[in-house]
């Protein structure tokens, strides 16, 4: 660590360099002052920092968000050329940081696990083994997570080749070791393993569900995931940085607009451009609308599996309303492809606000029916109360984030605790249920439909009748078309934006917001290309994921299924 | 948590004694359903379903489907093979070989310009990527092949037949700001666009240069 103290940083990371100097690393760990206050430490020191950044009362990072491999290989001026990248929250202080482990060259890839210190990290480190091949000493099931078993070398690293074709026969299908134990309990009743899935209506996409059962209850339980990856973050190194948005919206594509609007803004503020209000108040008016559809997608899903059969079709008809007005605004319903670097791809139809106040009129009638026929119903309750129950400690501990972690009882909505498209404007709650089972989800998630209303309501009044959406930076946003087909100078900068992408300078951001279902994160690192040297995406449904399995023990199968149904799993975000 | 304000607390009302009956309960759900299934009778024209394909979905003149190559006037295709909508591609679909214009004025055209329509992801990017408003899209959606070669289309099946209207008419095309900041909806009263050689008067409606912004947002 230097002596002199750089007199240009922030102000968390002065804190934080202040309390590090006063702890047993002050030799060991660098501050630096990004986007987020970072540390650089070793590999050796990373657990006992790990356990004092989670600890230390100045410090109190109690939330683990992300674990981002970084290959360095072609990238200049870096120490060494892996780099684990963790993103940690700290819901006392509300605050960010980040941490990045450097792995020495010389030695293959290797750091201590930290699932000791934050559960959530588990699968992060399982997922940063699969795709770079680090390895975590003292994890004690670093399997592959995303690519398939009979997968050979790590495809994330720079130097592997893409083309490659990796096929898995049956037999290279791993089950994990405990499943094909046998239960020798003396006067032990029945024991058997049962797999769910991969494809199974309940799973509402492709997850596979091994559950060891001790009678009716289930005693040991594992997920596989991974059978819709789809290489999102290699596919964002090989195009530019607009190129990337139709990618985001098959991430979450329940609510494909917040996936391009996280991604987007990571970009931006790399740039530092900004975004004219109204077309700010355009992505969080269609942000919110996706997010009351996720919602009505995740509650008539679960309800169906549950037995409550009708209420699908009363929460799907306000989303197919919905995707009426996204249709109108982008031409499409599902993969919108309507945000782009610097603003939107189009303004608004005329009609935009008339179709918005339409729809908020329509909304709460169906959300009334619903609340009649499930919220105060004794068949409901019984199924949903009570089961899955997720505490305030273990839904930090498991790194949950969204409803889930509202409903734990936890108040931490990345729209209030960090405030972007004018959220701060706005008056409007953060339901928060204290009781943590899955019919607090779903009051939470009811709750939100309404809020989000509330939102979009406020919106509108301030919603300026004309104006621009985009930004006027021609190094950024395309030129009018009549300017490009008339004007030699648009035409040039036309060209160079579409053949070589907007040139984004050197550097890393982490941008997070609220997906539907929680803290959607982007990390992004350019090196000064017009496209991602590398893009992490932080799925808010892998930690829930990750949490499943724990949360089902204890519980009959039929529990797990209307608990998988208020995670709101998206197997396209999860697998990526 | 410091500085949250404004959290709802949502609690379980506790259950009344008919609620927890089961019955009466199960009546009032019945209501709701009864009430929908009288609604859904009485107005049998406004129900939420269509009778596809006899009836059609109604898009928006903003719908991205199958593409379009235009032409000029005398037919010929307005494309000059710049290659910009295979560079933009996201999908990498688009398969582009150019020639020479018999025609000096016209220099370059496409001799092949394939559109692989299972690649193809629908985004609009090569729309809006083209410097000469030679390629829309359609609201045609209905895509079906019998095999994956038929799945390629070729200039054949993309340019646009003089006299023959588009198929569900046009969708999304280019985006001209102008003055409304709205792109016209209907293609009737989409804008002329001036012939080659024509200078319109632009100079003075173009927004305002802007050099790069020094990047005070990320250091390090």
């Amino acid at each position: 660590m230097s002596a002199v103290a750089t007199p240009s940083l922030s102000a968390p990371a002065e804190r934080l360099r202040n309390s590090l100097s006063s702890s047993r690393f002050s030799e060991k760990v660098e501050v630096r002052d990004l986007d987020l206050p970072t540390m650089e430490v070793a590999p050796a020191d990373w657990p006992a920092l790990a356990g004092w950044l989670r600890d230390d009362p100045n410090c109190r990072y109690d939330l683990f968000l992300d674990l981002a491999g970084v290959d360095n290989l072609k990238r200049a001026g870096r120490k060494t050329r892996f780099e684990a990248v963790v993103h940690l929250h700290s819901l006392p202080r509300n605050e960010h940081a980040r941490v990045k482990v450097l792995l020495p060259d010389g030695a293959p890839p290797s750091l201590p696990t930290v699932r000791e210190i934050w559960p959530a990290a588990d699968w992060f480190e399982r997922e940063a083994y699969d795709l770079y091949g680090f390895a975590f000493p003292g994890h004690p099931n670093l399997r592959r997570i995303l690519c398939h078993d009979a997968f050979v070398g790590h495809a994330l690293r720079k130097d592997y080749a893409p083309g490659q074709r990796w096929f898995a026969a049956e037999e290279d299908m791993k089950m994990p070791a405990w499943s094909q134990e046998t239960d020798t309990r003396a006067g032990h009743f029945e024991t058997q393993t049962l797999s769910i899935g991969p494809s199974h209506p309940a799973t509402h996409g492709i997850i596979h569900l091994i559950a060891r059962m001790d009678g009716e209850r289930i005693a040991r339980a594992e997920t596989q995931i991974g059978y819709l990856h789809r290489c999102f973050e290699k596919m964002s190194e090989t195009h530019t940085w607009n190129g990337v948005i139709p990618y985001t919206d098959r991430l979450n594509y329940v609510s494909a607009m917040i996936n391009g609007v996280g991604y987007v803004r990571a970009v931006e503020k790399m740039l530092g451009i900004e975004i004219p209000e109204r077309g700010v108040l355009v992505r969080t008016i269609l942000s919110e609308f996706s997010r009351i559809m996720d919602h009505c997608v995740n509650l008539g899903a679960n309800l169906v599996d549950i037995g409550a059969l009708t209420n699908f079709w009363y929460l799907y008809q306000p989303r197919e309303n919905i995707y009426g007005l996204i249709e109108a605004c982008c031409g499409a319903r599902l993969t919108v492809s309507y945000v782009r670097v610097g603003g939107l791809a189009i303004d608004v139809p005329d009609d935009f606000v008339p179709r918005c106040r339409a729809l908020l009129e329509s909304i709460p009638k169906f959300l009334d029916d619903v609340d009649r026929l499930v919220t105060n119903n004794r068949i409901v309750r019984n199924r949903l109360q009570g089961t899955g129950v997720v505490t305030k400690e273990d839904a930090v501990a498991w790194g949950l984030t969204g409803p889930m972690l509202r409903a734990s009882g936890v108040p931490y909505d990345v729209r209030r605790a960090h405030p972007y498209g004018f959220y701060d404007r706005f008056d409007w709650d953060v339901p928060v249920s204290s009781e943590g089972d899955n019919f607090a989800r779903y009051l939470v998630r009811m709750e939100e439909m309404r809020q989000s209303l509330s939102i979009i309501r406020q919106a509108l009044e301030i919603f300026p009748e004309k104006g621009p959406v985009n930004s006027n930076d021609w190094h950024v946003v395309l030129p009018p078309k009549d300017a490009v087909y008339h004007d030699m100078e648009s035409l040039i900068y036309h060209f160079k934006l579409i053949m070589e992408g907007i040139k984004v300078p050197r550097g890393e951001r982490y941008e997070w917001i609220e997906g539907a279902n929680g803290e959607l994160g982007f990390y992004a690192i350019s090196e000064g290309g017009g496209g991602p040297y590398r893009l992490k995406v932080r799925p808010p449904c892998f930690p829930m994921m990750a949490a499943f399995e724990k949360i089902i023990v204890g519980g009959t199968i039929s529990d797990a299924i209307a608990t998988l149904g208020t995670l709101n799993v998206i197997a396209g975000e999860l697998d990526r | 948590m410091s500085g949250v304000v404004d959290v709802s607390v949502r609690v379980p009302k506790t259950l009344t004694l008919a609620q927890k009956l089961y019955l009466p309960q199960v009546l009032a759900g019945m209501r709701v359903t009864i009430r929908h299934f009288l609604r859904n009778i009485f107005a049998i024209r406004r129900l939420p379903t269509i009778l596809y394909p006899e009836q059609k979905r109604d898009y928006s003149g903003r719908f991205r489907g199958k593409h379009i190559l235009k032409t000029r006037e005398d037919g010929s295709l307005k494309c000059v093979a710049c290659y910009m909508c295979q560079q933009a591609c996201p999908a990498e679909c688009i398969t582009i070989v150019a020639g020479e214009h018999p025609k000096i004025a016209y220099e370059k055209y496409p001799v092949v310009f394939d559109i692989d329509m299972l690649r193809c992801v629908f985004c609009g990017f090569c729309v809006d990527a083209c410097p000469k408003d030679a390629i829309w899209m359609t609201r045609n959606y209905e895509l079906a092949f019998f095999s994956r070669r038929e799945a390629i289309f070729g200039i054949d099946k993309l340019i646009e037949k003089p006299g023959i209207p588009v198929k569900d008419g046009y969708g999304y095309r280019p985006y001209y700001p102008g003055d409304g900041t709205v792109p016209p909806t209907d293609a009737a009263t989409a804008p002329v666009i001036p012939g080659d050689g024509e200078r319109s008067d632009l100079r003075g409606r173009l927004p305002v240069f802007r050099p790069p912004t020094p990047n005070l947002a990320v250091k390090g």
